[in-house]
């Protein structure tokens, strides 16, 4: 259990700094656990990104395949590898406030 | 006004997930036996042996990148060593079952084993770098492991490293990827790879019979890095090689490797070799994945009491065996800036794979530059031994992460490769929270960038 502070704000996560109770994410949490990695500012391609991993999630409780992140932003592999510096799994699940992804992420 | 500081604050009191260590309630009478257990089917003449031999010469403590990074003694990985020969002692010698305060004989407790989760599980990579360096050759990482069974057998897996497990027994693969998410991917993979190199004939089979080779992936690749997967594809289409992947079974992961149940290990190994034996193919090539190619190369014959009836390889050794016959040719001009190697702990120093991607990289990269130290003596990216899934001790991870972190830095190199995707993941995280400034490769994805064809 850690605790991150952002901003002022602080948010109960796990370890790897993803939100322990994924129910209290909103968009403002997606902004501040982005600049937390160093994003200054999401942008459209970001918050498509996001956006689409957290609906999937809450759909069906599990990340959405790089391959449907892709086809239906229409971004390309590299493009999201550059957006989100610690990739998919570390850098966009968890600015989508899911829970840390089982494997080798 | 002030600027905030932003940080990741870690507590230092653990709050135990239900089921899963650390333990709060008392054990069974039951739970300790079944610990216990494991000194008698464990390894016999061998386990007895090292247990008992550790002389306390303190040369280890040096080699480990937990106590080099934060100077706790408890860190030694003697002290690991005897943790687990305290209850030994206890209930097989004579001392120790009378005078167990004089001979530090423990009891196999909720204390001791609170205390084992938290030095076996949270503070070892099992990379075994202490094990080369024992004065006496006491194999150091094989104790840890007894000592993760033992903790496995009573149920005090980290739930962490546990779910890993679960999905794949549960599942097939340890992320839990719908089969039909998995082939579109791969199709999504071919079309993208025969655009690019303008063939209908570069493909990426699924479930093909009697196939030369059966490759297998570590799922993160379909899941979320499949870059790799199109790099192999483009490397067996240059050599003109005949292969396949399989839908129902390609999981290279075997993560009850570092959990300690060897049941489970054993049976997420006999799927691959079923595997094979259903699609009858010739050669199994294992993914670049180092703990999965120990897993099932290394220690799956000792799983399942039987001898391999098929041939295995690394993909490392199938693309230094390509370049050695001359069945793909790579561009010596294709890259210019300077590339160090990390090596991966299971398939160098427990593996002895340690100059085929050498050999490679020799071959088309101008700056090859080596770490220091490398090869078998390397150190542990920080990632091993499951770690990178653990996120109890992430703050302890990143920590050990300096040593890689500062070894990376010395070389100057701008491309970091390495043939382990669990490395490569570990590595990821050091370039962004040291500030690196580099790449990081699998040696698949450089080898396939610079093929001619």
């Amino acid at each position: 259990m850690a605790t991150l502070e952002i901003e002022g704000k602080a948010f109960e996560v796990d370890g790897d700094g993803f939100l322990t109770k994924p129910e209290m994410w909103n968009e403002d949490v997606a902004a501040l656990f982005a600049r937390f990695d160093g994003i200054a500012e999401m942008n459209e391609k970001h918050w498509a990104v996001v956006k689409l991993i957290r609906r999937t999630w809450e759909e069906k409780a599990m990340a959405p395949m790089v391959r449907v992140l892709c086809q239906e932003t229409g971004l390309k592999l590299r493009e999201i590898y550059e957006l989100f510096p610690l990739g998919p799994a570390r850098g966009a699940c968890r600015v989508a406030g899911l829970p840390k992804p089982d494997g080798c992420v | 006004m002030e600027k905030a500081i932003n940080k990741l604050v870690f507590s230092t009191v653990q709050t135990p997930d239900p089921g899963s260590a650390p333990r709060d309630g008392k054990f069974t009478r039951g739970e300790i036996e079944k610990g216990l257990k494991v000194f008698e089917n464990g390894g016999g003449a061998k386990l007895f042996t090292h247990l008992n031999s550790c002389v306390h010469c303190g040369l280890c403590a040096e080699s480990c990148i937990y106590y080099k990074t934060m100077g706790d003694d408890r860190y030694t990985p003697a002290r690991k060593v005897d943790l687990v020969a305290s209850v030994y002692r206890r209930y097989h010698t004579f001392a120790g079952k009378y005078m167990p305060l004089l001979v530090n004989a423990r009891d196999l407790n909720e204390d001791t084993a609170n205390e084992m989760v938290d030095l076996l599980f949270g503070a070892c990579t099992m990379c075994g770098r202490c094990t080369m360096h024992c004065s006496i050759g006491v194999d150091i990482a094989y104790l840890v492991k007894t000592g993760r069974t033992m903790l496995s057998e009573m149920g005090m897996v980290p739930a962490s490293l546990q779910s890993t497990v679960k999905a794949a027994v549960e599942t097939g693969n340890n992320m839990g990827i719908p089969t039909p998410e998995f082939v579109d991917t791969l199709k999504w993979m071919e079309d993208e790879l025969t655009d690019e190199l303008n063939t209908k004939e570069a493909l990426i089979p699924v479930d093909e019979k009697g196939k030369n080779v059966l490759y297998t992936l570590n799922p993160r690749e379909p899941k979320f890095f499949p870059l790799s997967i199109s790099a192999m594809a483009k490397i067996f289409y240059a050599a003109g090689e005949s292969w396949t992947l399989s839908s129902n079974m390609y999981d290279i992961t075997n993560y009850a490797y570092f959990s300690g149940n060897n049941e489970e290990a054993r049976l997420i190994a006999k799927r691959m070799w079923d595997e094979m034996e259903a699609l009858r193919c010739s050669t199994l090539v294992l993914a670049e994945c180092g703990h999965g190619s120990r897993a099932l190369r290394w220690e799956s014959p000792n799983y399942l009491k039987k001898t391999f009836p098929f041939k295995v390889k690394t993909s490392v050794e199938i693309i230094a065996d390509y370049l050695h016959d001359g069945k793909i040719k790579l561009d010596q001009e294709k890259f210019k800036e300077a590339v160090t190697l990390h090596d991966p702990c299971n398939l160098v120093r427990s593996g002895g794979i340690c100059m085929e991607q050498r050999y490679i990289l020799n071959e088309f990269i101008e700056d090859f530059r080596e770490m220091t130290p490398h090869g078998i003596d390397n150190y542990c990216c920080g990632g091993g031994g499951r770690q990178l899934a653990m996120s109890e001790y992430n703050e302890r991870r990143m920590k050990t992460a300096e040593v890689k972190a500062e070894q990376i830095r010395k070389t100057g190199a701008k491309v970091v490769v390495s043939p382990c995707h669990n490395c490569v993941d570990q590595l990821t995280q050091i370039n962004f929270s040291f500030k690196l400034n580099v790449q990081i490769k699998t040696l698949a994805e450089l080898v396939a960038d610079a093929i001619i064809l």
